[in-house]
């Protein structure tokens, strides 16, 4: 019968070899762990306390699906299929040589068909671990994507696991070579290679002394590589799964934290690294510098300051170059290290549009876009915000909108609709409209809100508007990082709300949408039903409140809007609402969770543009009118009519495509 | 250390429709929105600035109007150490004399090195502030200011003129200067910032018995423009147009 050979080949007369592969690895783990507290212990020295550690069974779940499975790794298909090859092969020899120690010392199990399955499985898993390999190797040295960072680092450690893994095989074949056991089959991959050795006729003795010395080598390279981990690229190896583990549970990619507090109730504006949290500087480290951030990420494209990627690894950098001068002076001398405006440019942080592509694609989670509203806040603090901005914020503040139009005049585009819309402060009402700013102020869209509000009288909808009682919902001033703007917004809307009687808000802005379902509720006492307009058009078609008197026949694409599909996932209503008109949807090689950002979110619609290449809603428009066939560019939120109706003329689209709103479709259908 | 004193008012929102109030010589309050006069705006971030580059001391004197302790508490949040609120009967509106009586006996009291002020203000029917108060406190008035620097007991001020020419004027304090641009735009005081201002800083009162509008203007009917084709155009050269300008004003009487 079979049985396992331990330290096949290996003289014993250095004395017994389990002693001496167990001190080596026990030394090399514990520098590895010695070399990693270093560095981890910086997260916490440096970086402010958060608490991450309630839901565990969720975080154990989240580290299973995103750091054993993988599934966001796998999202891309080549670079998913590479990674995780490697990855699950590296897997399967820790759990073998795991199993290995237990037959040796606890419980002997690995003989027969058990030791069959076992070598057969390792096996498989070098041949799976040597494609990968391939392809990391093509990728990296052939395919050359822009987004990759090309350092020696990533090589060295490619080098390193391969060298590994190849040391392990030769050690088989060299020791099938020799045996040529009846079960040699059971190790294919060692087989093959043995016969290579029988084929050129090496000795028994040559054999056995190349044996000893891969082996050697093979156990000397495993030990250096642990070693080395900490301070390698190979670390993410242990800081993304802590980073999956400890990402953020306690609220919605739609709601932002509030502004932290010190022990003694002071607020914190991040400026230098010592404001961040120890979850925001394990970010930096968990980076792998993949570069998925940087490719989905729109202000990237468009030629501006920003790259994610380069954002979360200026936090990597600042932390391993002034952790130590930020905790010898306690991190809060006036002259310790800044990182805002110093290693991470204001610019930089002026371009996101908080869309989320970046956190969304991100294999180790990343939260990006917190981080980055966190350093937005210190900017308005300290007053360093552009002119344009600092104009819109100025009347927002003052007038409640962004257009700095007075109060009195936001339900002005109502003053031709007839009957008269209800006043839902005054009256009760079904559904409470939140019209926002765009629909209300904007000359452009006057006449697409009285469509919809023309929709839901014919749809005998019971509702109304809260006339001059609203204001901004803040969604974007948030984002912007004037904290306490949105919370004097976010009261002046509370009051006027509470004071109305109603059952469900609905509002045609995505980004309305979003602030009132995730952040008014933790600044309210009252949850409220929110309902984008398309998921309520959707409803209303299939309760047959809305009939369609015909077919509209176009071809159309949607666009997803950020704040609908990504922060919402609302990604079928509006579809089901424009099939429901008659029109056949293409879709955009960018959709849904791909979906391109127009560029005006995050505050950036009130921003100085600055130097761009190709702005995002012109990409984006490029990427519509290439489909075949499609002459109508359909939008969900009111920005985008404005956006996409610009980046058309830019483009010098006219004849080839127009831009219409939902409802104008709904409205033509009726 | 120079003490600067900034004087501010508010006037009205031009982004709301103005009415005239039923007697007809002035503006309907109700409906009226009041906005920090601009020119003021620009006067305290002047200060500000000069604090910033000189370490001046920077005091903020404003009327009791409907909404000045906003713009106060602001004032403070940007960096002005001291805020006082002139309290008097203030809410249906003084003129600019009046105004100017009541800051200037403040003003002795408080002796401030330089005075900064707006050079106008969109409700100035009796002619602006600064110079009336340089008048009443006996000081040198410079105005339409876009520019102060600090030497001593000196101010090089910048003045702008019509036509883009600017010049370079030597002031001996204490005087009184009318600001029509800061050298920077006012700054962006987050609303939390004014917010904890309204918690730490206090806001100074002082009454203000008897205002003394004397001086000013008597406003026999205020009405908003009426459209209307009265306008005649003159054509011709310089001289033609000033000659029949003038055949016009005795026409109608007014020479
Ligand atoms: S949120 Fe969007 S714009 Fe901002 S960094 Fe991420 S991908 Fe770029
Ligand atoms: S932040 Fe995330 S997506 Fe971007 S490079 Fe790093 S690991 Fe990749």
């Amino acid at each position: 019968m079979p049985e396992r050979v331990n330290y096949w080949g290996i003289p014993h007369e250095w004395g017994p070899p389990e002693l001496y592969v167990y001190t080596i690895m026990f030394l090399a783990g514990f520098i590895m762990l010695f070399r990693f507290y270093k560095q981890a212990s910086l997260w916490w020295k440096v970086g402010r306390p958060e608490p991450r550690w309630d839901k565990l069974h969720i975080r154990f779940w989240k580290f299973i699906q995103y750091a054993i499975v993988q599934t966001k790794v796998l999202n891309e298909r080549y670079p998913g299929v590479m990674h995780v090859t490697i990855a699950w092969a590296y897997f399967i020899f820790f759990l073998g040589t795991a199993l290995a120690t237990i037959h040796d010392h606890f419980f002997e199990f690995l003989f027969g068909n058990a030791l069959f399955a076992y070598k057969f499985v390792l096996d498989i898993f070098t041949v799976v671990f040597l494609v990968g390999a391939g392809m990391a190797i093509y990728r990296r040295y052939a395919q050359k994507p822009k987004r990759l960072t090309l350092d020696p680092g990533f090589t060295r450690s490619l080098v390193m696991v391969t060298v590994i893994v190849i040391g392990g095989l030769l050690t088989e074949s060299f020791r099938l070579a020799v045996d040529q056991p009846a079960w040699a089959w059971s190790s294919p991959a060692g087989w093959i290679v043995a016969q290579l050795w029988i084929a050129i006729g090496a000795s028994d003795t040559s054999l056995i002394n190349w044996h000893l010395g891969i082996w050697t080598f093979h156990l000397l390279t495993v030990a250096g590589t642990i070693i080395t981990l900490p301070v390698g690229t190979l670390l993410h190896g242990l800081t993304g799964p802590l980073n999956m583990f400890f990402a953020k549970l306690d609220r919605p990619t739609g709601e932002l934290a509030p502004i932290p507090l010190t022990a003694a109730g002071d607020q914190v504006f991040a400026s230098k690294l010592s404001d961040l949290t120890w979850k925001q500087l394990l970010d930096g480290d968990a980076c792998t510098e993949c570069g998925r951030c940087q490719d989905a990420c729109p202000a990237y494209a468009a030629g501006t300051p920003l790259n994610p990627k380069e954002l979360i690894l200026s936090i990597r950098d600042a932390l391993r170059a002034d952790a130590a001068a930020v905790i010898g002076g306690n991190g809060d001398t006036p002259d310790s290290p800044t990182l805002v405006g110093d290693k991470i440019k204001e610019e930089v942080l002026w371009s996101c549009t908080t869309c989320g592509a970046c956190v969304d694609v991100c294999p180790v989670l990343i939260e990006h876009v917190d981080t980055i509203v966190d350093m937005r806040r210190y900017l308005v603090m300290e007053g360093a915000i552009d002119a344009e901005l600092q104009g819109a914020l100025a009347n927002l503040g003052r007038y409640g909108n962004s257009f700095g139009k007075s109060d009195r005049m936001r339900a002005r585009w109502a003053k031709g609709v007839d009957p008269k819309i209800k006043d839902a402060g005054r009256e009760p009402v079904d559904y409470l409209w939140f019209v926002g700013d765009y629909a209300s102020y904007s000359p452009t869209l006057t006449e697409i809100t009285q469509q919809t509000a023309d929709v839901f009288q014919k749809a005998d909808l019971d509702f109304g508007i809260l006339y001059k009682g609203e204001n901004h919902a803040g969604n974007d001033v948030r984002r912007v990082g004037e904290e306490g703007l949105f919370e004097m917004l976010v009261e002046k809307n509370l009051k006027a709300l509470s004071r109305s009687d109603f059952k469900t808000i609905v509002t045609t802005d995505p980004h309305s949408y979003n602030a009132l379902k995730h952040e008014y509720a933790s600044n309210g006492n009252g949850e409220w039903h929110v309902l984008h307009y398309s998921q309520l058009l959707d409803q209303l078609i299939a309760s047959g409140q809305i009939k369609f008197s015909k077919k509209l026949g176009y071809k159309v694409t949607y666009h997803d809007p950020c704040y609908l599909g990504r922060y919402n996932g609302i990604y079928d209503a509006p579809r089901r609402v424009i099939e429901a008109t008659g029109c056949e949807i293409v879709e955009m090689p960018r959709n849904r969770d791909k979906g391109l950002c127009c560029g005006a979110g995050g505050g950036r619609i009130w921003m100085e543009e600055g130097e761009v290449t190709e702005r995002p809603s012109e990409s984006r428009i490029h990427e519509a009118v290439a489909l075949n066939g499609v002459d109508i560019f359909v939008v969900a939120c009111p920005k985008d009519i404005t956006m996409y109706a610009d980046a058309v003329k830019t483009t010098g689209q006219e004849e080839n495509i127009v831009v219409k709103d939902l409802i104008e479709l709904v409205h033509e259908a009726m | 250390m120079t003490h600067i004193l900034v004087t501010a008012k508010l006037v009205p929102d031009l982004v709301e429709e103005l009415e005239i109030a039923e007697s007809g010589t002035a503006l309907d309050m109700t409906w009226l929105r009041l906005i920090i006069n601009e020119f003021d705006d620009h006067a305290i971030e002047q200060a500000i600035i000069l604090k910033e580059r000189s370490g001046c001391e920077v005091t903020v004197i404003a009327p009791d109007q409907e909404g000045m302790d906003d713009v106060l508490f602001t004032a403070a949040a940007k960096g002005a150490d001291r805020i006082i609120k002139l309290v008097g009967d203030f809410e249906e509106g003084v003129n600019n004399h009046a105004l100017a009586r009541t800051l200037a006996a403040s003003t002795k009291e408080i002796g401030p090195d330089l005075i900064l002020t707006g050079v106008q203000g969109n409700d100035d029917f009796d002619g602006s502030v600064g110079p009336y108060l340089a008048e009443y406190l006996g000081m040198t008035y410079v105005g339409y200011v876009a520019g102060v620097t600090l030497e001593g007991d000196k101010a090089i001020v910048h003045k702008e003129y019509p036509g883009g020419l600017i010049a370079e004027l030597e002031v001996t304090l204490p005087a009184v200067l009318g600001i029509q641009a800061a050298e920077q735009p006012p700054r962006y005081v987050a609303v939390s910032k004014v917010r904890q201002m309204m918690k730490e800083a206090s806001i100074d009162e002082v009454d203000v018995l008897d205002l003394d509008p004397s001086g000013g203007l008597e406003i026999s009917s205020m009405y908003l423009p009426e459209a209307a084709e009265r306008a005649e155009m003159l054509d011709g050269d310089e001289e033609e147009i000033a000659a029949r300008l003038v055949e016009i004003f005795k026409e109608i009487g007014v020479v």
